[in-house]
């Protein structure tokens, strides 16, 4: 759960494109070294957005200016300049906003304990929500996250400012991307995590294609095994890992239960060009093979008919009948980027089903964790204290600061 | 279910929807962009498949002719099958109806008289000072299908004024069926004789063979860029994600009881650029013609009976069911 999801808005600045690594399972396929947000630029966005308080497209109680990038921390200087426009902004103009903003980041970690970055975490602490992305293990960090134009793995440059992260931000949660080669290193790279001291681990397989025949097997027996290990060693007192919720594998009815999963559309990013995309995942550099969905730009604004599909998506819409028949339905996630990605036309309103089986496998674990899990705290006479103790990280959870478990 | 084929017997045939043949300014870039459309005749072969096509899956064909005349060998392939003729009503006098054309199409209406119904292409601009015109042409034509060419670009202003002119027509229609005669003007009363949508169906009921011998959800998607066909003769029709094109696969329109609007796909995509949801001014301009139905409605029967078997329209206080999204379940 996000911070004030739900009556948050979200606006994104793709402050650069450019990142240190080139992680093999990222989906921004034209990261580039160019287009670097200008100042100009940005103002004229916070200009925009500020001036617009009383249109509906903005009309959240609060607001999550979130920066990416490629990697964020790269720019800085610039994001320290728009965050302090931002607050001048706001106060100035008297804006509702100002009594609760966010300022949110999704970072490889690389150069957290910079200069730069520690006097920026300093000014502004109070409001920020930072992640870093640390996959697991070296092994299985290091699969992946490796620096651009080499093998050579990022785990130890990241790791190093884990304490420090967690320091600075105990309730900070790691989000960590699931791609068939990493399924063999699931089970040690979360028990590893929560040994670094990050009590909440946010993990998704990735929308797109890539899953191998007996994936979904390989998957579900690293789940089971995660599943005995955080029971058998009673992580789950004080750990969470987003694999596990009670609130998936259900039927869905197809007219109460119909809500779209993603927030495209509700969002809103702005690139170094001024345009604005409904979400990060229509710009250009993340799409392989379809034009990007351009709804407006800091000079003309938005164009509303473009936001329209977008509002009014819902899920049976969008989905086959195997997925609106479907019995485990619930927690099946999708990201409207990839679905257009994905497309056999250029829509957004075909779902892609490429996670079907992932999901269903991971049902399945979920399904042992909860069994087993009740079990062992009824037989130990503990489940009425584990429901109350959960209701209290629950409401914890509302408040803290991480990034949302899917985009 | 496929029901209608819309043979387009030239690259040069008339449009009779929203569609330009040649882009304005502001359409966005097309490989034809800047440059007239040449002429295209469709082959007699690409013809004769055209109408076995038809023939075969059962479907009513409309064929849509250029102003030219075409060469004499067409007419006996044209005549092989029952079919509709739309044509560009010829600006030379006479302006009647010849008994072969079912459908004109025309961009002016003035002095217009004619047996059979008759499709105007108009801006708004020319509709908003034809008030005029337009109530004579009802008294001359059996029907008239007012078809915006700039819908795009409507502002609050403009639908202000096409409020006012829908009332002046609604009071000039009830006046028409209070002497007894029963005009049809889509704008008006289209809406009062219908219980469910009665929309294009480009995608879903009908489908368009351009003289390249490929198919295209309509023609205004073969003008905007030929390479945009769903299958060919040879093939036979494949049309991705044709779902999208059904209702129940639009959530605007399924939750909207403007049943007489267009719900033109190629103005969905080109203005949402999803062909299944209608830009704000489409919803406004439809649901101002239902509210403005619904008051000739009321007002017809306060002469006497009329259409009792049609229910009340209700009154609604939206003009975009985008609006209501948050009701809906």
């Amino acid at each position: 759960m996000s911070w004030q999801s739900g009556i948050a808005k979200n606006i994104t600045f793709i402050v650069t494109k450019d990142c240190q690594l080139a992680c093999k399972y990222c989906y921004l396929v034209g990261k580039n070294e160019k287009e670097r947000m200008s100042w100009d630029i940005a103002r004229a966005a916070i200009d925009y957005i500020i001036s617009h308080e009383k249109d509906p497209i903005f009309a959240y109680e609060s607001v999550i200016f979130d920066f990416i990038g490629g990697e964020p921390f790269l720019e800085i200087n610039l994001i320290d300049k728009i965050c302090d426009y931002l607050k001048t902004e706001m106060f100035r103009r008297n804006h509702h906003w100002f009594n609760s903003y966010r300022f949110s980041f999704s970072t490889n970690g690389i150069n957290y304990d910079s200069e730069k970055v520690q006097r920026f975490i300093k000014k502004n602490h109070e409001h920020l929500s930072i992640g870093i992305t640390i996959d697991g293990t070296e092994k299985k960090h290091d699969l992946n996250r490796i620096y651009k134009n080499s093998e050579h793995g990022s785990y130890n440059d990241v790791a190093r400012n884990i304490p420090l992260w967690i320091k600075q931000f105990p309730d900070g949660g790691t989000k960590v991307t699931i791609s068939s080669p990493d399924i063999p290193y699931i089970c040690d790279s979360v028990l590893h995590l929560y040994g670094l001291g990050i009590h909440q681990v946010n993990i998704n397989c990735v929308f797109e294609d890539v899953w191998k025949e007996g994936d979904d097997k390989l998957f579900e027996e690293q789940l089971m095994q995660l599943a005995d290990a955080i029971i058998d060693g009673g992580y789950y007192q004080d750990y969470a890992c987003s694999f596990f919720s009670e609130h998936i594998g259900k039927p869905l009815d197809a007219k109460l239960e119909n809500q779209n999963w993603c927030g495209a559309g509700r969002m809103l990013s702005i690139d170094a060009a001024g345009n604005f995309y409904p979400c990060t995942r229509f710009a250009g550099y993340s799409l392989r093979s379809k034009k990007p969905i351009i709804i407006g730009n800091v000079r003309d604004g938005i164009d509303k008919n473009k936001l329209r599909p977008f509002l009014t998506l819902d899920r049976t819409t969008q989905s086959p009948k195997e997925c609106v028949d479907c019995e485990v339905a619930s927690g099946c996630a999708w990201c409207q980027g990839e679905n257009y990605d994905a497309a056999d036309t250029n829509t957004f309103y075909q779902r892609a089903t490429a996670i079907c089986k992932m999901h269903k496998a991971r049902v399945r674990a979920n399904n042992y964790y909860w069994n087993k899990l009740y079990r062992k705290l009824e037989l130990e006479g503990e489940r009425e204290e584990f429901e109350k103790h959960r209701l209290r990280l629950s409401e914890a959870n509302n408040k803290r600061e991480v990034k949302p478990e899917i985009c | 279910m496929l029901q209608y084929l819309i043979i387009l017997l030239d690259r040069t045939s008339t449009s009779f929807c929203h569609y330009n043949l040649t882009p304005s300014p502001s359409d966005p870039p097309t490989p034809f962009r800047g440059r007239e459309r040449s002429r295209e005749l469709i082959s007699l072969e690409t013809l004769r498949q055209g109408i076995r096509f038809g023939m075969m899956e059962n479907l009513m064909i409309q064929y849509v002719y250029p102003d030219c005349e075409l060469p004499a060998e067409y007419a006996e392939v044209i005549e092989s099958i029952d079919h509709s003729k739309i044509k560009s009503l010829p600006l030379t006098p006479p302006k009647e109806g010849r008994t072969d054309t079912d459908v004109w199409v025309t961009e002016s209406i003035k002095d217009i008289k004619a047996e059979v119904p008759v499709v105007w292409r108009t801006d708004k601009q020319n509709l908003f000072d034809s008030e005029a015109d337009i109530i004579k042409a009802l008294e001359n034509v059996p029907r008239l299908n007012v078809v915006l060419t700039d819908v795009e670009s409507f502002t609050d202003e403009d639908f202000a004024a096409y409020k006012s002119l829908l009332e002046k027509l609604s009071k000039a229609i009830e006046q028409m069926y209070v002497n007894g005669k029963a005009p049809q003007l889509n704008l008006l009363t289209d809406r009062m004789m219908l219980q469910k949508m009665n929309n294009c169906g480009a995608g879903d009921t009908t489908i368009t063979l351009a003289p390249n011998g490929k198919f295209y959800v309509c023609p205004a998607f073969y003008y905007e860029d030929e390479k945009d066909s769903v299958g060919d003769l040879e093939h036979g029709l494949d049309i991705k994600n044709k779902q999208l094109y059904k209702l129940e696969y639009a959530p605007i329109c399924r939750h909207c009881d403007a049943y007489q609007c267009k719900r033109c796909v190629w103005l969905n995509r080109k203005m949402t650029l999803e062909v299944n949801t209608p830009s704000h001014e489409q919803c406004v301009l439809a649901h101002l013609e239902r509210n403005a139905s619904r008051e000739l409605l009321l007002n017809i029967r306060k002469h006497g009976k009329f259409l009792p078997e049609q229910e009340e329209i209700k009154e609604i206080d939206y003009l975009d069911p985008f609006d209501r999204r948050d009701t809906w379940q």
